[in-house]
Formats: structure tokens, sequence, C-alpha cells
């Protein structure tokens, strides 16, 4: 590891000491510096009622071995001044000052790991997630969506749990594309422990982004913490399937506070779970999608990626004004018929009809016999 | 004094082989030396051969009696050697005429009082003696129209010791009297009680895309899951399958007859199987008694006794780890090998799956899942507890939901009747069988993969969806084998000449859960 200037190195010995998105610990390093709240914990001299806890784990802090841990897993911190910081992060300072409790701060650096820079997620990443006991429809969904983002250029994001995270990982691998996995636990603590072999192969052209210490353990808590990062490092949130109770709500409700697009992908009713995206996509600021034509349309600048427009076929008879609609009813497919019983049928005069008959026969609709008028072979609905 | 010689048959699993019982009578210290490996029910064969040859009025020899059964290196296993043994003390002692044992098979349990009783395993034992050039039987009467299921063999039935001596003898037998065989009480438990047979489809209300998935695994024999809440029927579905099927094929019959046999299973009277037969074991049952086991003689088990015939795990996923590793071999070969220090049994086991499963151990996630109280690592637990082979030998995966309140006022109508869907399934059946004339299989799912391709290949035009499927890495080859053959089961029930696109779509819905493809058979059955 390259010499490390004092303040990431300040930097990284308080992810060891303020939980993962403290607000406090947050705001204080970037307006003080982490070099300086180091040293007035050190020095006693408490900045807040809550740094009391803070200076108790500053003692404790071994920044060699965090080092070393880092290292092995070749890890680099990233801080807000080095170029490869995304932008989309400062919006969770607008959290910040309303959070209260809530550990919604912006993050002072992070831990990455994989050849991708953090930078290429800003404004466009998208990111999926959802359940981790997905079905075989949400698995399906969230690949296809995560292949269909990635092979359009954008950096999926999600969590690397089991269910949906990972098949969403999975999607944008498989499409060549690029995927970044926002973990809870530390940058070298690969969890779930089944998903090591994706989590290594996601870094070969991905990343892996932790805002957690090296060597922490994921808990129920920083799940919930990480989920504000992946909002935030992407554009839009697309949640594929979650229970009326779930993690990927959390997600969502960061991607809402923060002003990201927020989107849900239907199911059946009667899945419990797609009963928790249903829900969302009740609530006004969410968007129903159904693949990644849509997602990106959501996730670009106005009108630069419009989703096809999708829509039954095109028949001749839809151009059709009412009146020779009638007539085309009235007409028998079999059997002709003459103008006069199809007019009466059509609720028309004989003339009237005629002059329809011959215009409808000229596009083919219609056919004149000996015997008077039929359909087509091909029938009324001919495209 | 001299020696006698009678026959007998060691079974393992269905497979028996012949064993040669020999006694001598010499002079000596009296007493009884018994070799060739028997076990315990063997070697009490003295005590019950001696009371029933004083009883049935012949002597008993105090002299120096040796008995050995070969090939000596055999376990001998079960009571049924008590005949063969009392035979051959018997012509030792001169009291049968010399040679009236020639190419016979003796097989029967002796009373103390001499009465000859029923035991298990009859039909594969006699099936083997007749394999090995024996012309003659000699078993309980109990299990004589066991022996005489199979022609060219002749069959003494008989009732007591002292008859065997007669018949052998040339003499009149004496006068019977009211002979309880010992299968008196499983007699009752014959195969009118195997299960399966009653109830009609219409009784379970709604469900119309299930009992499509029924009716298609019915006519094409896949294995089939149905997953979903308590109490929307699939248990009721699954019991009324087996009346779906058409009977069995002699040679079928013969061949779960031998194993219904061996479990003692089988009608006094009319022993032959002739339906396909049902297996619903409980997942709290031991291991053996699902697979096959057993602490002397290994006894088929639930997935052998459903060979032909359907075997249905209820809450498939409660079943032991070991149950769900043990489904493997038979899925793919069709029959089952219990391995033991001391030799191995093989079994049929060629059945049709039929698994149930909740949607998540509390059984109350579906709808909204708003009262299930599982987490997420708890439910994708119990969805993997459904190994990967097994999962991917799985033709039709179904969610089952629960049944609405207006499909609880809806009668099903005769389309949805046992007796219509039977009618559909048999005839979509012969179609089959017309394309397998002259090959040994009756139904699109026993067809060997390779087979299959070669035999009934899709049109080009239809298989584009599973193409499709494979080169997007959403099934896999066998996966797509499976979707063909599902394909031709759909296009066998609408009577067609050979599948088109939408049963190629239909077969890709029903096997993908409906992620992919699309389904309109429904609108068919109810």
């Amino acid at each position: 590891m390259p010499e490390l200037d004092a303040e990431r190195l300040a930097r990284i010995q308080m992810t060891r000491v303020a939980e993962p998105g403290d607000p406090d610990a947050c705001r204080l390093v970037r307006e003080h510096s982490a070099v300086a709240l180091v040293q007035r914990l050190r020095s006693g001299r408490l900045p807040s009622p809550k740094a009391q806890s803070w200076a108790e784990r500053l003692a404790g802090v071994d920044v060699d071995a965090m080092l070393i841990a880092a290292e092995r897993v070749s890890a680099r911190y990233l801080v807000p001044d080095d170029p490869e910081w995304p932008d989309g992060l400062t919006d969770l300072r607008w959290l910040e000052s309303a959070a209260g409790d809530r550990l919604a701060g912006e993050p002072f650096g992070l831990w990455v790991r994989g050849t991708l820079a953090l930078s290429e997620l800003s404004g466009t990443a998208v990111a999926i997630v959802g359940a981790r006991a997905s079905t075989e429809y949400g698995d399906h969904v969230a690949g296809s969506i995560a292949a269909g983002c990635a092979a359009r250029g954008r950096v999926v994001v999600s969590g690397g749990a089991y269910g949906i995270d990972a098949a969403a990982h999975r999607g944008a691998l498989a499409a060549e594309g690029r995927t970044a996995a926002v973990l809870a636990s530390g940058i070298d603590r690969l969890y779930p422990v089944g998903h090591d072999g994706l989590l290594e192969e996601l870094t070969c052209s991905g990343l892996l982004v932790s805002e957690a210490a090296p060597g922490c353990a994921p808990s129920r808590s920083r799940f919930l913490v990480r989920n504000r990062l992946i909002a935030a490092l992407s554009a839009g949130t697309v949640v594929v399937e979650a229970a009326l109770r779930s993690g990927s709500l959390n997600t969502a409700r960061w991607a809402r506070d923060i002003g990201r697009v927020l989107m849900g992908v239907p199911g059946p009713v009667t899945s419990m779970m797609s009963a928790g995206v249903h829900e969302m996509l009740r609530q006004p600021e969410s968007v129903l999608v159904t693949d990644a034509d849509e997602v990106l349309e959501l996730v670009s600048p106005i009108g630069t990626a419009p989703a096809p427009v999708k829509q039954g076929p095109v028949l001749a008879r839809d151009s059709l004004d009412d009146a020779s609609r009638r007539l085309l009813d009235a007409t028998p497919l079999v059997a002709a018929a003459p103008a006069g019983s199809i007019a009466t049928i059509a609720g028309m005069t004989a003339p009237q009809a005629l002059e329809r008959l011959a215009e409808l026969a000229r596009i083919g609709l219609v056919i004149r016999v000996a015997n008077g008028w039929r359909l087509p072979p091909t029938g009324p609905d001919a495209p | 004094m001299g020696t006698g010689i009678a026959y007998s048959v060691s079974l393992d699993g269905v497979i028996g082989r012949l064993v040669c019982v020999e006694a001598d009578i010499s002079p000596g210290i009296p007493g009884w030396a018994l070799s060739g490996l028997p076990d315990a029910s063997v070697a009490e064969s003295r005590d019950r051969c001696r009371a029933a040859i004083i009883n049935s009025f012949q002597k008993w020899p105090d002299l120096k009696i040796t008995v050995g059964m070969y090939p000596a290196d055999v376990r001998k296993v079960g009571s049924h050697y008590d005949l063969p043994i009392a035979l051959a003390l018997l012509l030792a002692q001169g009291k049968l005429p010399p040679g009236c044992l020639h190419s016979t098979v003796a097989f029967g349990e002796l009373g103390l009082d001499g009465r000859l009783r029923a035991v298990p395993g009859v039909l594969p034992a006699v099936l083997s003696a007749y394999d090995n050039g024996v012309e003659r039987v000699i078993v309980p009467a109990a299990n004589a129209p066991e022996a005489q299921l199979i022609d060219g063999l002749e069959v003494i039935g008989a009732v007591s010791l002292a008859e065997c001596i007669a018949l052998l003898s040339g003499e009149d037998p004496p006068e019977r009297d009211d002979v309880v065989p010992l299968m008196a009480e499983l007699s009752a438990v014959g195969r009118k009680d195997l299960g399966g047979e009653e109830g009609d489809l219409s009784d379970v209300r709604g469900q119309r895309q299930t009992r499509w998935c029924v009716e298609v695994a019915a006519a094409g024999r896949h294995h089939l899951f149905l997953e979903g809440p308590p109490g929307a029927g699939k248990t009721m579905l699954a019991e009324r399958f087996p009346r779906l099927l058409p009977d069995l094929e002699l040679w079928q019959s013969i061949e779960v007859t031998k194993v219904h046999s061996l479990a003692g299973l089988l009608a006094r009277d009319d022993p032959r199987v002739t339906r396909p037969p049902y297996q619903a074991p409980n997942h709290a049952d031991t291991v053996p008694s699902v697979i096959g086991g057993g602490t002397r003689m290994i006894k088929p088990g639930a997935i052998s006794l459903a060979h032909h015939g359907v075997l249905f795990l209820d809450e498939a996923l409660e079943f032991r780890p070991t149950v769900h590793d043990a489904l493997r071999q038979p899925l793919e070969s069709g029959e089952i090998t219990i391995r033991r220090s001391d030799g191995a049994a093989r079994f049929p086991a060629r059945f049709q799956l039929i698994l149930a499963a909740n949607p998540c151990p509390c059984g109350l996630g579906y709808g909204k899942g708003a009262d299930c109280t599982c987490t997420p690592s708890r439910r994708r637990q119990y969805k993997e507890r459904l190994s990967g082979p097994v999962r991917d030998r799985l033709d039709i995966v179904h969610t089952v939901l629960p049944v609405s309140r207006a499909e609880m006022r809806q009668q099903v109508g005769f389309e949805g009747s046992s007796l219509a869907v039977a009618h559909r399934v048999t005839a979509a059946r012969e179609r089959a069988r017309a394309r397998f004339a002259g090959m040994p299989w009756q139904t699109n799912a026993e067809v060997p993969g390779f087979e299959f391709r070669r035999r009934c290949p899709l049109p080009p035009d239809v298989a584009e969806p599973i193409e499709d499927l494979v080169a997007r890495g959403k099934l896999t080859q066998r996966g797509a084998d499976r979707v063909a053959r599902l394909a031709w089961t759909v296009a066998d029930l609408a009577g067609r000449e050979r599948p088109g696109l939408t049963d190629v779509q239909e077969a890709v819905f029903l096997r993908t859960r409906g992620v992919h493809g699309c389904s309109g058979g429904a609108s068919r059955v109810a």
C-alpha cells in the first residue's frame, strides 16, 4: 500500500471508531477533518457527549492490522477528495441534519476492491435489489433487467446477498457488463460465505464497496445503513421482489428520501414475494417497470433513452370509421351476401353501404363476388 | 443312515438364487449341526422341524444330524427353509421315495403341528427357480395362487407337511382341516387397500391449472411437483391420481407383484397386482421403510412398492436428506441398490414421483404472506432441501393457489371427473405407444434423452422457444429434453400428430413454473 497521508489514516481509524453512517461523526470529520477529530478524542476534549464511546473505541484501534487486512485483499481506501470519489454520495448530506438517530450520514471514506472506478457509478448506475428468498420468476426478471442495463453500459449495483441480489450481479456478468456489490461487512469479509465465488469473480470487472472497517462482521443494523449507499450510488433503484417485511423496501425508502428514481417490478398478486413491491408501487413516488428498456428510460436524462412503446398489432380495421367497421362486421365470411342485406344488418341504406363496400374492397378488406360481398379468406382482422 | 437333498431359494431383493439343502443322518452322539451361514431364523428351524415331523406321525432320528446349505458362503435368511430341511431329513431317513424331489424347489415355514405357513417372497423365489430350469415347486397352499401366476411350472400347494409327504409318496393326502395361514391377517391389506383408487378428481374444487398439470403428468408419466398452501387440495389430487392411470401391462404386473410379494402385501385369493400401486410414505417414517432395508432380510421400501406406480411424498421438503439423496439412483436407473457389508440387494423402483410441499416451513407464506413468520434465510433453506438432482428431474412444477370463495361454490363438471380424465389419459398414452411400437417404452417420460431426440425430434420451427431458453442459459440440456417430452404429451392429449408451437409453449410453461412460455391447457380440463 502506498504511503498514506495523515488525514486518510485518521479516517481509516474513524471507520472503526464510529458506526458506519453515524451522522455526527460524518459531519465532524467533514467539517473539521479526521485528524483534528482523532486528536481531540485522544486528548479527552470531546466534541459531543456521544464522543465518549468513540474515545473508548479509539484506544483499541489497531490501524496497522486494518491496513494489513485490506492489503491482503488488495482493497483501497477512498476519501471524498479522490478523483475516484462519486458525486452521488453528497446527496446523503441532506438527510444528515434531519437524521436524528438515523445512521444516514455521508460516508467520509469507502473501502473498495476491484478494477472498476467508483466514480463510474455516479449518476448512471442502476441498483437492483430484492428478496433473498426469491422465486424463479424474480431471479429471471432481475437477471434480465441487470443484463439489459449492463449491456447498455450501466453499472448494476446490488448487495451481494442471495436471491435477487445474486441474480442481478450474475445477469450483469452474463452480459459481460460491470457490477458493484455494496457490502455490510468489512471489505475483507465476503458475506454471505456461499457467495465468495461470485463476489471474487465480480472484482475482475466490477467492484466491491464497503463502508465498514476491515474485519467488521455484518449485522442487521449495518445492512440497513449499507442500503443507503446502494441507493445513493445509483441513479435509480429497482425492487424486483420483496415481501411485506423486507430489507429491500428499506433501500427503496433511502432512494425515495434522497430523490432517486424508485422502480418496482410487479408479480402475481398471489405471490407473497411480490406483496411488498406492490405495496410500494401503490405509493405515488414509485414507478412500475417491466424490463430494462423501461428502467433505462427512467434513469437517463429525459428523452435520451425512450423505451419502445408497447402495443398490440395494428390492424387495417383500426383505421376505419364506425360505419365501415359495422359493415365489415355484417359481411359474411363464407357465403357471400348482397349489399342490401349487409346494409340492413349494418343499419344503413343500400347506396351508403355500396359506396363503402367498394372502398373496403379497394383496400382488400372485402371481396366482391358474383352474388354479392364476402370477407377475404384471411378474415376481418388482416393486418 | 443316508443323505437327502432338497432345493430352495435364497432371496436378495427380488433376485433369487437356488439353494441346495443337504441332510445327513449318521450314527454318533445324537445332535444337530447346521452349516451354510444360517441366520437366527434358520437356526431355529431345528425346533420347528422336529415338532412338525413328530406331529406328522414321522420319527425324528435320535442320531447325529448334519444339515448343510449350499452355496455355503451365501447368507441364508428367513423361515422358508423349514420345508426343504424337513423334506431333506425325511428323504435321508428313507421316508420319501428317492428322486421324488427331482427338479423341485420347496419353500415354506412349518408350524409346530406340521402345518405349512405362508411366507413372503414366493413369487420372486418361484420365478427365479423357474428361470433356473426348475419344473416343480412346493409352496404353502396360501401362497399357491401367487406361484401359479407363472405359466409352465407345476405348483404343489400343500397345507401341511403330512400332505406334502403323501403327495410326494403318491399316497392319498390326509383330509385338510382348517388351516390358518400366516398371511390371513395381511390378506385384508391386499391390493384393494393399496390406496389411490377412491374418491373422484371432481371432489377437489377449483384448481383448474393444477388439474391440468395432473392430467399431463398422468398422460406422459411425468414427475410432478405441487407447491402451495395447506388445504388447497394438493394431497386430495395426489390421492386421486392413480385412478387416472391405465391398468398395468402383464410384465409390469409381474414385476410389481414380485416386489409386493417380498413385502407380504399380496391378496391371498387374487395375488396379482394389476393396478398401478400408490405409495405415500410419511416424512416421519424410517429411512429403510421408504428406501428399503431392514435388520435381517433386506425388504423393499415404499419407493420399490411404488414400482410402475406412483410415489407421493407429501410435505416432501420435510423428508430426511437421506431420503432425497436415495431418490437419485432410482430416478435415474429405475432401481435401487441397498448395499450392506455382507452383500447388496437390488429392487426395481421405476416410480412416478409426485411431490407436494408447503410454500415455507410455517405454511402461511402465500397470498400477501402477511402472517408468515419465516425469515428469508429459513425460507431459502427450506426450498433448498430439494436437492438439485431431484429438482432437475421434475418435469412439471406448479404453484397451487388457495381455492377462492367463488371456486368453492362451483361444481367441477364431467370433463374434470376422474372418468373423463382417465379416458383422455388413456387416449394420449395410446398415441404415445403407437409411436413407440416395437420399442420397450410406454410413455414419453420413460424414453432416454438421446433416444427421444432421435426418434421424436421436434419440428425445427416449433423447437425455437426451447432452443432460445437453452441459448440464454435458462434451461439445461436435460431440461430441454424434458420440455420436449412434455410437448409430445401435450400434443398426445390434444390428439395432434406432432407438437405445434402452442404445445411447446405449454410445455415450457409447465416446466418453468410459468416463468416462460404460456399455458392454455387448463381451459380444456374442467
